[in-house]
């Protein structure tokens, strides 16, 4: 019964993050199984292009006639998947990366300056030039935002590792004779696991928000192929006739993004514990009221 | 003191030599000729020869590299293929839109957020500082492409009271600039100034757990002397830092809103050398937008180092 007992700590303590985690949930279920009863976002129907959400059409169609419901849902699978891939990358390389680079001083001076290095490009800036450079595509799309991202899981991870490395339990392990890998594996992973799974759910945000801008730019996936990038890019010259071509899919990105913004901040209040005591503290200053309230200090 | 000076600069001397020698290697390892890319798919064999060898293409790696770091020293990064001049004056022309708008939306940023934060410090009970938190995540959640679409939409073609393109200079004609910056400003405030909110408030929630404030209290000051007197000046280091890391995605967004809005500051010039295949260009900008966004960080680093006696000492 554990898992319920955590769930209800969840549930009291942060309800904002428990609801867009809902929110999240229905999303991925609408993209998971939506297609299956949505119209053919392909299906192109001259006769009924540019025109606002009916009952035929609930989200209205495009330029095409075809189905923005449709297209969106599909997309939605796309850019959810490709953001996946790239947070996936970013996180097992930049574990590896921080770990052993925390982990093992020699190796530490020369990686880190690599990730600095990378670090002093703008994100979306570096990403832009890596496409323009790799082709534009889903694949070197993956690459360039895997790049961008991997240096802020690099930096984080190697700090949790220097923290650690200091710990008794580190020293003990060693003294019983544990090699660095089984150490870093065994003792250090499970310790910046939470610190992980904070990062991978900005990250997750981040890349597709990236992912959104290059579509939308036209580096990232080409249309036919919907994302919610492109969407918004292939709308744009029709933003004066039918405005919810272009709402639909940038608020689809809101809420996702929202979402795993919300979430991550609630792992966060749930694991670390000073921001869990600044919570606490917010949350007790709502219900007592505060000094302003009360009137002047009686002096002596 | 001048020890962190130069420790610091040394750092970012090194980054610098290798962002530099990242962005060689990316451009010149690639599998296929930059030659045959940027002449395109009907240039003939000695177009393309010629080309190869105007570019130094056909002296070995290591030459080339050792040609381009010479040059780079000197602030030569070769010439633009679309403009037939040198980079670095192309890049330069076009820097004065780019960090009119990176000034303008980080001032106005500061101003919204940090009176905002404040009061939501000092009245935790508010029905503004409940709307703060989404409000702040909606800005920092909303894709900046879209936003500005969506207050073309409104206040463009539906309301028809400000213009949705084009850049005038604030040299020339000041108020017809500041009618033409409004919605790419909103844009970009959009998001800057919910992050600066949030690291704001969360500086401030942190600090209100330090003793200094009981003290204050305890000696009799008003609340609002201990918030703006006491906790203010504290909580507002951690958000200078923010103010220097998040110009990376602030350099991000004005790329995109360049575009949208059709300014031709630096981002504008990024895609628009992409699309036409002006490598040396495309390489030269990202350097410029590097070397600013890691200098600017610098120098916040070292402000911080003036203000905040508790980095001396370490």
């Amino acid at each position: 019964m554990k898992i319920m007992s955590v769930f209800r700590d969840i549930r009291r303590r942060d309800p904002v993050a428990l609801g867009w985690a809902v929110v999240l949930l229905v999303v991925l279920l609408a993209i998971a199984i939506g297609p299956l009863f949505a119209q053919d976002p392909a299906h192109i129907d001259p006769l009924v292009r540019l025109q606002g959400p009916s009952g035929a059409h609930w989200l209205g169609t495009d330029e095409y006639g075809r189905d923005i419901l449709g297209r969106v849902l599909s997309a939605g699978g796309v850019s959810l998947g490709l953001g996946a891939v790239v947070t996936g990358v970013s996180v097992v390389a930049g574990t590896l990366i921080g770990m052993y680079s925390g982990f093992y001083v020699r190796a530490d001076g020369v990686v880190m300056r690599l990730m600095d290095a990378l670090l002093a490009f703008p994100p979306l800036v570096l990403a832009i030039a890596l496409v323009a450079f790799l082709g534009s595509g889903a694949t070197s799309e993956v690459a360039a935002l895997a790049i961008v991202y991997t240096p802020f899981l690099a930096r984080t991870i190697r700090g949790t590792t220097l923290a650690l490395r200091g710990r008794g339990y580190i020293t003990a392990a060693r003294c019983a004779g544990l090699t660095g890998t089984k150490i870093l594996w065994r003792h250090v992973l499970p310790n910046a696991a939470p610190t992980l799974l904070v990062q991978a759910s900005f990250i997750y945000a981040f890349a597709l928000l990236s992912d959104a801008a290059l579509s939308f730019l036209g580096l990232g996936v080409a249309a036919p192929t919907p994302t919610w990038g492109n969407m918004v890019d292939e709308a744009r010259p029709y933003l004066m006739q039918e405005p919810g071509f272009i709402i639909f899919p940038g608020l689809a990105v809101v809420i996702v993004v929202m979402a795993l913004n919300y979430i991550g901040d609630g792992i966060r209040n749930l694991v670390d514990p000073r921001s869990r005591a600044v919570l606490d503290l917010e949350r007790l200053r709502r219900r007592t009221p505060v000094p302003t309230d009360a009137k002047e200090p009686v002096r002596a | 003191m001048p020890a962190v000076i130069l420790r610091r600069v040394r750092d970012l001397v090194i980054t610098l030599v290798l962002v530099g020698t990242i962005m060689f290697f990316v451009v010149h390892m690639l599998p296929g000729n930059p030659a045959v890319a940027m002449l395109g798919t009907f240039a003939t064999k000695a177009q393309i020869a010629q080309l190869t060898h105007a570019l130094g293409l056909d002296q070995s790696l290591i030459a080339q590299y050792g040609t381009w770091l010479k040059n780079a020293v000197t602030g030569d990064f070769g010439d633009s293929i679309g403009f037939q001049e040198p980079v670095t004056r192309v890049v330069l022309s076009h820097a004065g839109p780019t960090a009119l708008l990176a000034v303008v939306t980080t001032v106005i940023s500061l101003v919204i957020a940090i009176p905002l934060a404040a009061y939501s410090a000092a009245r935790p009970r508010s029905w503004w500082t409940r709307l703060l938190t989404p409000v702040s995540v909606f800005g920092i959640a909303v894709p900046n492409f879209w936003l500005a679409l969506v207050l073309i939409i409104v206040f463009g073609v539906t309301l028809r009271v400000l213009p949705i393109a084009g850049y005038v200079s604030p040299v020339t004609d000041l108020p017809g600039a500041v009618v033409h910056l409004i919605l790419p400003i909103i844009v970009l405030v959009a998001g800057q100034a919910a992050l600066f909110v949030r690291t704001l408030r969360e500086s401030i929630l942190a600090e209100l757990l330090q003793l200094y404030l009981r003290t204050a209290r305890a000696k009799g000051a008003r609340e609002r002397v201990v918030i703006l007197r006491q906790l203010l000046p504290n909580a507002l280091i951690p958000l200078m830092t923010v103010v220097g890391t998040s110009l990376g995605t602030l350099l991000g967004g004005i790329v995109i809103v360049e575009n949208i809005f059709v300014i031709p500051g630096l981002g504008s010039l990024l895609l628009q050398s992409i699309n036409s295949r002006d490598y040396p260009l495309v390489e030269g900008i990202t350097l410029a937008i590097a070397l600013s966004y890691v200098v600017i960080n610098l120098l916040v680093d070292l402000l911080y180092v003036a203000i905040d006696p508790r980095v001396r000492i370490r």
